[in-house]
């Protein structure tokens, strides 16, 4: 599989820059001040619903299932560490290092 | 027995017990005891009276506790309020209580800070950071810490005074603020202590937000029997993988939540892979369980026993049903029978008992209602009503609002609720309260909502609004103004917009004809 990067040409956003547009745009409204290394999970910026719709749209947007066991901490806490994750996803490199 | 006094007591016979873990740290109940007791001086020393009410606002985590028990060892009425509150709703609740204290955190400056200046009847703060200008006096949490002491401070409290005041998610308006006294908070207690075989060996999860009556459980009976509640942070509920292997790691021996929380832990929590053998009970509240998530999950934890426990935060519980072997499970799942501390009557709409089988309103007496709600004498009158006993003697009950009916074998079984109050995702929503929001925005004329099931148990809401001619309005720019009004779980999941809304002959919305033009299913429960 191709990294998610090699898609985007140099106009395009990064994958970072998408997922906040996302988070902003449908999950907190535009108003809301977030940026990539905000904790999403304990600031009370997120909730369970939130990072479902956001899987979703991870799914959607990078072209690849988000299985349960990478629904963990470490995937999720930032924009930044989620854009981490998607990369490594996208490479065909194991997904995450929450399987213990 | 007195709520704080339960922690002195833990702390005198177990002082090294761990009383609470959050995040890998501990606290014992003897750091707990001196720590509270410490905050009781302060508040005691900076004027809190007996009975005075005494705002939290404060994450999930080991703080909550130190602030819970010192607020009621100075004698004070406890307000816990949802760390999640727009600050719209924090200045509602301690204007609606008349707190004179607010227990918080420098997280929460900003929101302190503006909620002070709209409510000049609170006169000091703590856990602030020193340099966290408020604009009344102000103690910060390592003042707190300096000031542990082994004993509370004397003052006068007796079992029929105030223990706290829960609020509903209320949305617009004022939420329902609901007052228990520590009588009926330790009737719970006690009740469940006993049915559980609670003891210090426990690990209980403290899964749900301490503003909820979750937290009685969660909180109380863990230091009724030296055991340790466990907070599991918003981050670890998040994800349920996370959550799973916490547990697991926590060796966690009883759970209680509502049971959305167990459909995701059930579906996403990878639970094959972690060994959760020390989880004994699992108890569950506040919604229908779905007969096949709960199938799955009884099967996924083969060493625990259910228990489906059933009560509005007005009475804390008042039924509750144990699970029979999982082969035995078919069927809705009855709400039980009444606990030890109730007595239970079904009456139809002239408040006569009905015939034995027929479905009537659920009406609850005793030990563990309510004094009330805060502030509303008139629907005080309406749900709290006295029906004649016998020597000239009345006695008080609480009308649930539910509609139940008795089983053959004499428990009872949930019906419907008499109005239009839901839950969605366990918390309390009340539908009237979405229109209004709704209704507040400029481009909407009309509004009406409805719920729908969500596919795992809980319901969403969804919306139909008309909004006026040549007004420019999207789905987008709808919800997100919601959002700055309403608490997450009461924004709708959609918004519909319909040239009129149907109606009945009377005028009013006709929720029947809206959900098939908009070509919804009925219910809510999903069951």
């Amino acid at each position: 599989m191709m990294a998610a990067d090699d898609r985007l040409g140099p106009e395009m956003p990064d994958i970072e820059s998408r997922v906040l547009a996302f988070i902003r745009r449908e999950l907190l409204g535009p108003d809301a001040s977030v940026t990539r290394d905000d904790d999403l999970l304990s600031g009370g910026l997120l909730d369970s619903i939130a990072v479902l719709r956001l899987a979703a749209f991870i799914e959607e947007e990078f072209g690849f299932p988000v299985p349960p066991g990478d629904f963990v901490i470490e995937n999720f806490r930032s924009v930044t560490v989620l854009a981490r994750y998607i990369r490594r996803a996208t490479a065909g490199r194991p997904a995450a290092d929450s399987d213990r | 027995m007195l709520l704080h006094q339960m922690v002195d007591a833990a702390a005198l016979r177990h002082p090294e017990a761990p009383a609470a873990r959050c995040d890998g740290a501990t606290l014992s109940y003897e750091q707990l005891a001196r720590r509270a007791n410490g905050l009781a001086r302060i508040l005691g020393e900076t004027g809190l009276q007996r009975r005075d009410r005494v705002g939290v606002l404060l994450k999930k985590g080991l703080d909550v506790p130190v602030a819970f028990y010192g607020v009621l060892a100075a004698g004070g009425t406890l307000v816990p309020i949802d760390p999640r509150s727009p600050v719209e709703q924090v200045i509602r609740i301690l204007r609606a209580t008349g707190a004179t204290h607010l227990v918080s955190e420098p997280e929460k400056r900003d929101v302190v800070r503006t909620a002070l200046s709209a409510c000049p009847e609170v006169c000091h703060v703590v856990g602030l950071a020193p340099d966290d200008t408020a604009p009344v006096p102000s103690v910060p949490w390592t003042t707190v810490a300096e000031e542990e002491r082994d004993r509370p401070p004397a003052v006068a409290v007796i079992e029929l005074d105030p223990s706290y005041i829960l609020h509903t998610s209320g949305t617009t308006g004022i939420p329902k603020l609901i007052l228990h006294t520590h009588h009926s908070a330790m009737s719970f207690v006690d009740w469940a202590v006993s049915e559980y075989a609670l003891t210090r060996d426990d690990r209980l999860t403290n899964h749900s937000s301490h503003h909820t009556c979750f937290a009685t459980f969660d909180y109380y009976a863990a230091a009724r029997a030296a055991a340790t509640t466990v907070i599991l942070t918003p981050a670890a509920l998040m994800l349920p993988a996370s959550l799973s292997a916490l547990l697991e790691q926590e060796r966690v021996t009883v759970w209680y939540s509502v049971p959305t929380a167990l459909v995701q832990l059930s579906l996403r929590g990878e639970l094959e892979s972690r060994d959760l053998g020390s989880i004994r009970w699992v108890l569950f509240a506040g919604e229908t369980f779905p007969g096949k998530h709960l199938r799955r999950i009884v099967q996924q934890l083969p060493g625990a026993r259910f228990s489906h426990v059933y009560g509005s935060t007005e009475v804390n519980v008042c039924t509750y049903y144990h699970l029979p072997e999982p082969g035995a499970l078919t069927g809705p799942l009855p709400i039980g029978r009444a606990c030890s501390t109730a007595s239970t009557l079904v009456v139809d709409g002239a408040m006569q008992p009905v015939a034995a089988g027929d479905a009537g309103e659920l009406l609850v007496r005793g030990s563990t209602v309510m004094s009330g709600y805060w502030g509303e004498p008139e629907r005080n009158r309406q749900v709290l009503v006295r029906r004649p006993f016998a020597g000239g003697l009345d006695e008080v009950y609480f009308r649930t609002g539910d509609r139940v009916r008795a089983l053959e074998d004499g428990t009872l079984a949930f019906v419907a609720r008499d109005d239009r109050q839901v839950k969605v995702r366990g918390h309390r929503v009340e539908l009237e309260e979405v229109e209004t929001a709704l209704l507040s925005l400029a481009p909407v004329e009309e509004a009406a909502v409805f719920t729908v099931p969500d596919g795992e148990g809980s319901c969403a809401i969804r919306a139909a609004v008309v909004v006026g001619s040549g007004e420019g309005s999207s789905q987008r720019d709808i919800l997100a103004s919601l959002r700055r009004v309403l608490p997450l779980q009461a924004v709708p999941t959609e918004v519909a917009f319909l040239p009129s809304l149907p109606r009945t002959p009377t005028g009013k919305v006709d929720g029947r004809a809206l959900r098939a033009q908009l070509g919804e299913r009925e219910g809510h429960d999903g069951s």
